[in-house]
Parts: C-alpha cells; structure tokens; sequence
C-alpha cells in the first residue's frame, strides 16, 4: 500500500515536472520573471548620506511634469522635488497657496512617469498637513500612493510640524524639512521674507533644522538666509542641508525649473527671477523666437513645406475621389484639390527644403 | 397736503442726491467701473472670421499652463488651443486616452491666467462627449464655466458627434470640429493612422467636415491627410479649416508646443517629433545645457557665488549670534558661521561678480 502510494506520488510528481517543463508559460515568468530591487537605480537615502558623508554637493531640481522630470532625470540631478512652486509657476497664482493635494498628486505622478533615477520627493501643499498629525499623515501617505513619490518635503518648525514630521515618519515616509522663508507662511511673515537676519531669528533657524532632524527628517531645506546663519545649521546637523538663497556653504543646492531657465525671461513679460537664482539659460527668449518664426511662415504660407506634408494619396486614388466630388457638385473642391496636386508635384521637383 | 408731500419728496430726492456727491464710494465704481466688453482686446470669432475672409492664415498652437500660454499670447498667435494632447506631452502617457476632464479643467484655468488675446478652445477629452448628446453638453459647459474658455474642439464625424456638435452649438457654445486622424479613436483606426490616403476614405473627409460645418462648427481642424484631399475639404466650406499634417492649403495651421519647440530633443531621450512638425527651436537641448551646467557649478561650490547670495545679517546680530549658538553647546556651528562670514567678505572684496 505505501508503496503503490509512493509511486502514485512520484507519478505525480514527475507528471508536474514535466508539465512544468513544458509549459509554455513558466512560473517564474507570471509575474515578469525575477527583476532586480532597483530596476531604475534610482537614487537612494542612503546614497545621498553617502555624498553627504563625502562632501559632495548633493543637487536638487524641481519638475511638475514628464518633460521636465525626463530632463532633471537626463542631466543626473540627485533629487527631483515636485514643489507646491508649480501653484505659481505652473498655475500662474501669485502665491504657492491655492494648490490643493489633488492636484499636486497629479502633478506627482506625471513626474514619476518622466524621472526613473532621482530621487522623488514631493511637497505636501498648504492645508494639507497643519490641521492635525492624523491629516498630516494621511496627505504624506497619498504623496507616496497615489503620488509615486519617494518622500515629502513639509514647511515650517513649529511644535506641532515638529510633531508631524515625526509621525509621517514614524509612518514610515521619509521627511524633508524646510525653515527659513517658509512660502506657505506668507501670510504671518507678512510676504515672502527672508529670514535669519537678525539673532532671535538665526537661533531659530538653526534650532528648529536639529528639531526637525530629532524628529527624522533626512535632510532640511533652508531658504532665503544669510550665508552665515546656513553654515552655523549645517554644521550643527549630521543630516544634509540644501540651500535656496542659502548661500554657498550648505550640504547642496535646489532651485526651481522654471527660474533657472529662465523660462519667463522676455521683455515683454518678464517675470521677477528670484535674485539668488541664476539664470543658466534664457529659454524664454529661446520660446518667443520660436513662435515668432512659425506664425511668421504660417502667414506667408511657407509651412508647412514639402518636408511637413508627408502624406499621400495615390494619382489614381487622387482621380476617383475629383470624380466622387463632381458627383457630390463640389466642382470647386475638386478643381483645388487638383490644382494643389499640382503645386506639390511642382514644388517637389523644384526644392528639396 | 401736496405741496408739503411734494416738498418731502424732493428734500429727500435732494438728501439722496446730495449724499450720492457726497459719497465717497460713487455708485458707477461699487462693481469697479464701467469697463469695456474686451479689456484684454481678446480675438474673437468675428476676426477669426474676418482674416478667413482676407485670406490671411489663421496661427493656432497648444498651451497646458500659465508659462506656456504666456508665450503663446506674447507672440501674438490668434488661437491658443489646450489639447488633450496634454495626456502625452505633459502627463507622459502614450495616448490621449487616459486624461480626465477635471484634468483638462486644471490646465484650461492655468492657460485661461496666462494667456488673455489669443482666442482659447478647450479639447473634450476622451470619454466625455460619447455617450449622450447630454454628456456632450454637460462637459462643454464645464470648459467654458469652470475652465473659463472660449470654445470647445470635439473629435470625429459620425452621426452621433455631429449631433453631439449640433447640440452644443445650440447650448451657445462655439465649437469646432476635428476630423482626418482623431486621436481618440486610434483603437478603431488601429493607431496614429493618416487618413484620406483612398478614394473612399478621402470623400469621407471631405462630407464629415461639411457636416460639422452643418452643425454649427465656426472651424475644423484636419489631421494628417494627404494636401489634395485638405485642398477640397478648404474649399468646400466657408468655415476655416486648420491643417496639421495635412499641408499648406488649409486656412491656418495648428502645431503642439512641445513639438515645435524641440522641448524633447536631445540625443538621450529624442521622443519622436512627428514628421509632419517642424522644429523652430531646441529647447530640450537648451535646457539639458543648463541643468548640466547647474549641476556642475553646485558640485565645484561654485554656486552660489556672492552675487546669488543676497541676505545679510548684521556684524552686530552675527555676534549675538555666534555667542548663543556657543551657548547652545553648539561651537563647532559657530566656528563655522564665523569662518564663512570671513569667506564672504574676502571674496566680496576680490571679485565682483
């Protein structure tokens, strides 16, 4: 008996070996087969502790959509940070304000969809997080879902984003602090104010950064200080400060894509660039020309040329419509469909283009 | 008893009056003024129309945010259109399809900030306009409500959209037409397939554009079809007709942003521009350019130099400064505060960058 149901079992075996060999689908493949953990090498904590550890300048670029995430990704940067910025660069309001979560999740996964190898961080927008911890972590918890994100980025040093932040980390999401000129805070600093500038407020800066590394965050963004008063956070911390009008004596740097590019860069309509941003192209001015050459060819109808008209339509196919639109009475179509037949072939000879 | 009811009546006519001098918030600014019907000299049908009429082309190109709509009214081009088209180049998807309404509302408004002359159509994107002539209506008072624009493009040409168009005409919505390669419905055509390349399909162009024209269309955009077949379409209707990819015969030509402007371009991650696009700029190789610049000027700590950082604190405030971070136990930041407020001042006095 035992034996009789161990060959039963080794049939069996065999058989599902076997059909296991020549199953066209293989097991390993239901899945996609067996990837690596990182398949993008996407940027990770640990290797920017590594640059911080190192000294070298960790480098940071916001983007709001797979354009620019493809070309912060293309360049290298270390850390594409989807901004609540884009409320003013993107959306065109004066302040970084009126965006809402849902729209910065939008925003968050077009660029998750652009950059496969910086790190993804996010912004949590004003009115998403100050309420209390539990909205706090529910709107970080979204950036990481729904977002596709890395981290999120919060303003501010109060106790209670202190709190926060150590929530959504407890949750299990790394945090990015942000003191200094806090843009969401406009509206109690009476604009957007530099800060730091005199004692009380440079303590603050640097005693709300180690809060805030106390709390988890793994690195601190420090804006719109005096150079002085970000070397004094930086040194104090062990975590990496990047710097925005910070001077050049933080752990790394961050500036907005739209502001380094100079994309709003034309006389006509020249939008005030922050003074601590340069500008490393004028791409405004690039876009103006650009539009100006096309509707100028458009007008004299020299585009789209030869070159721009790729599609074809057989003469013999090209003689049976005229003579379908004869029978529709559209004699008039049909005389400008052959007289256009003509200029291309005309044309075609004539200029390569 | 008359005399004095007509002496009350006029010496409250009189007080009335005396206190509308008196006021100081006159009646004809309480809602900011007698202004005039198109402050921002917007283009309007009627000039569309006109231009036609004169043979001038008609320029259109698309815009999905603030930036970009600026630039389109800054080169004065007559229509700035927000396609779904932003589904592939701003959220990196493959089609059109995926893009929702509320989605396109959000960029409709960011444009609607940006740009105030060139006329603005909305697309109705993917899935919006199918099911009912109702929907249909529903979504395009949404554009033009809740995404303040001035029209709405459909795509296609069988009898439900015609009715689709016909309705929304009535509902007091200029609309106009789109027929050639539609790219919603690339699940029946198989993919980004020309159109108007055989006799049958040609004629289809043609009397589909008519029928829009029919419905009330003020215009209709033909895509990729072969000039002869455009030719015939533009001279059968009264109505405009905007060509892309379909030669240079049309009333006016319409491009998308991205792909006019070779913001994609670069060797490394070279989207294909369609063949039918010229590129009036390189944008993406511009900004490629300067995101690598960027990254190396921060890695040397060559950015920022002084010039970019602008906030200063006070020799007085800087030794307050430094006395309480040493109270804090924190020496080490103050050794490096007061190192780099020495790097400052003798770079300052070097260089004048």
């Amino acid at each position: 008996m035992a034996s009789s149901l161990i060959r039963t079992l080794s049939r069996t075996l065999r058989t599902v070996t076997a059909s296991r060999f020549m199953s066209n689908v293989p097991e390993n493949t239901v899945y996609g087969g067996p990837k690596p953990q990182n398949p993008n090498q996407r940027v990770t904590l640990t290797q920017l502790k590594q640059k911080h550890r190192k000294g070298e300048a960790i480098t940071v670029v916001t983007a709001y959509d797979y354009p620019s995430a493809v070309h912060v990704d293309t360049a290298g940067i270390d850390v594409c940070l989807v901004g609540d910025s884009a409320s003013m660069v993107v959306h065109g309001h004066d302040t970084t304000l009126p965006i809402s979560l849902d729209e910065m999740l939008v925003h968050c996964r077009a660029v998750a969809r652009g950059a496969k190898r910086p790190l993804l961080v996010g912004d949590l927008p004003f009115g998403s997080y100050e309420s209390n911890t539990v909205q706090g972590v529910d709107s970080a918890v979204r950036v990481l879902k729904e977002g596709g994100m890395d981290a999120i980025k919060l303003e501010g040093g109060s106790t209670s984003r202190i709190t926060a932040a150590r929530s959504i980390v407890e949750a299990g999401i790394a945090v990015m602090g942000h003191v200094g000129l806090t843009p969401q805070a406009i509206s109690v600093l009476g604009g957007f104010r530099p800060q730091g500038r005199n004692i009380a407020s440079a303590v603050k800066v640097v005693e709300t950064a180690m809060a805030l590394q106390e709390a988890g965050c793994f690195a601190v963004v420090l804006e719109c200080v005096p150079p002085p008063v970000a070397a004094a956070a930086t040194s104090a911390l062990h975590i990496p400060t990047i710097g925005i009008g910070a001077g050049p004596f933080c752990s790394g740097q961050v500036l907005v894509y739209h502001d380094l590019l100079g994309m709003m860069q034309h006389p006509h309509h020249a939008k005030v660039t922050p003074k601590f941003c340069k500008q490393y192209a004028q791409v405004g001015e690039v876009i103006n020309k650009a539009l100006l050459e096309y509707k100028e060819e458009v007008s004299k109808h020299s585009f789209p040329g030869p070159s721009h008209s790729p599609y074809k339509i057989s003469s013999d196919d090209l003689d049976g419509f005229l003579s379908e639109l004869q029978k529709l009475g559209l004699d008039e179509a049909a005389s400008a469909a052959a007289a256009s037949a003509e200029k291309i072939e005309s044309s075609a000879s004539i200029s390569y283009q």
